[in-house]
C-alpha cells in the first residue's frame, strides 16, 4: 500500500532548479542518562525532522524551523552532548527532492491513520465518538504543526474528520 | 538599563519585553541584534541560545525570566502558559488561547518592524494579563 502510495503520487512540488536551504542539527548525546536522549528523540520526532543519518537531522529552512532546531541544540548542550546548527543547500535538486518526499511519506502515513480512525467512528456512532473526535482534532492539528510538505492526504484526513463533525451533530439533532 | 534580543520578535520576546518593562526594569531600554556576537557589554542579553534569561529545562524565556526575578503572580503564571504553547506548542499545559496570540503575533510581525512591535503588543499584554488577574480573583472567567 505504502509503496504503490510512493510510486503514484506527485509527490513533491519544489522549484525544478534553485534548491531551498535547510536547517541541519548535527547532535551526539551521552549514551548514559537516557532521560535526555529519549527527550531530545521526543521533541525531534514532533517537529517532523528528516533524519539523515544517526545524529544529522534537517528541516526546511524557516525562521520556525531555524529556531526550534537552535533550542533543541541547547537542550543537548544543557545534558552535556555537542551541537551543531547549520543553514545548508543540498547539492542537486535530486537529492533535496528525496529528503522532501522522505517527510511527506511520513506525514500521509499520518494523516491515513487520522481519515481511518474518523470514518471508523463516524459508523460506529457510540457516546465514545465525541471524545475521539476531539482527540482525532489535536492529533490532525499536530500533524499539520510537523508537515513540512503537504500531500493530499492532509485534506482527506481534514475532511474526514469534518464528516464525523457533521455525523456526530446529526446523531445529537 | 539596556536588553538585548534577537531581531525578528515573535511571541516569546515581545512577551519578555513586555514583562521586563512592566515589572523589573521600567526604563528598560532595548536593542535587537542578529546574532549573540552582537550584543551590547552593557546589555543584558534574554531569549537567545547560551544566556542565562533563556529557555532552560523545558521552559520558555518567559518563564525563565519569571523565575529569575522571583515573580510569583499567579495571573503572570497564567500568561506564561499561554506564552509557553504559543512558542513551544509541546502540550505542557492545555492553553487553547495560545494558537490564537501566536497568529496575532506573527501576523502583526509581517506587517510591522521590531520596535513597533513592542509598542504595540505591550498593550495586548497588559490585556491579557488583566484578564487572567481578574479570573484568578473571581474563580471564574470575567465577563
Amino acid at each position: 500500500m505504502l509503496t504503490f502510495v510512493t510510486v503514484v503520487t506527485p509527490l513533491v512540488m519544489l522549484p525544478a532548479v534553485d534548491q531551498g536551504l535547510w536547517v541541519l542539527l548535527a547532535y551526539r548525546l551521552p549514551r548514559e542518562p537516557s532521560a535526555p536522549r529519549l527527550a531530545v528523540w521526543r521533541k525531534l520526532k514532533r517537529l517532523g525532522v528528516a533524519q539523515l543519518v544517526d545524529g544529522l537531522v534537517a528541516l526546511p529552512l524557516d525562521s520556525r524551523t531555524r529556531e526550534q532546531l537552535e533550542w533543541l541544540a541547547d537542550d543537548v548542550l544543557e545534558a552535556g552532548g555537542e551541537s551543531w546548527v547549520w543553514i545548508a543547500r543540498p547539492g542537486t535538486a535530486a537529492q533535496e527532492r528525496a529528503l522532501a518526499a522522505g517527510l511527506q511519506t511520513a506525514v500521509a502515513e499520518q494523516y491515513r491513520a487520522v481519515s481511518a480512525e474518523a470514518r471508523a467512528a463516524a459508523a460506529d456512532g457510540s457516546p465514545a465518538s465525541r471524545r475521539t473526535l476531539a482527540r482525532l482534532r489535536r492529533q490532525l492539528e499536530r500533524i499539520r504543526r510537523r508537515d513540512h510538505f503537504p500531500p493530499f492526504e492532509r485534506e482527506e484526513a481534514q475532511r474526514a474528520v469534518e464528516a464525523l463533525t457533521a455525523a456526530l451533530e446529526q446523531r445529537a439533532a | 538599563m539596556k536588553w538585548a534580543t534577537r531581531a525578528g520578535l515573535h511571541v516569546d520576546r515581545t512577551a519578555c519585553a513586555w514583562l521586563i518593562r512592566r515589572f523589573v526594569d521600567e526604563q528598560a531600554e532595548f536593542v535587537f541584534v542578529d546574532d549573540p556576537d552582537q550584543v551590547p557589554p552593557d546589555a543584558t542579553p534574554f531569549d537567545m541560545r547560551g544566556v542565562e534569561l533563556s529557555h532552560h529545562a523545558g521552559d520558555c524565556s518567559f518563564e525563565t525570566v519569571l523565575r529569575r526575578y522571583e515573580l510569583e503572580d499567579p495571573a503572570l503564571w497564567e500568561v506564561a502558559r499561554i506564552v509557553h504553547e504559543a512558542d513551544l506548542e509541546d502540550e505542557r499545559f492545555d492553553a487553547p488561547e495560545a494558537r490564537g496570540l501566536d497568529v496575532l503575533i506573527r501576523g502583526l510581525s509581517m506587517t510591522h518592524g521590531d520596535a513597533q512591535m513592542l509598542e504595540l503588543t505591550g498593550p495586548l499584554y497588559d490585556g491579557l494579563y488583566e484578564y487572567k488577574r481578574r479570573a484568578s480573583m473571581l474563580g471564574r472567567e470575567p465577563s
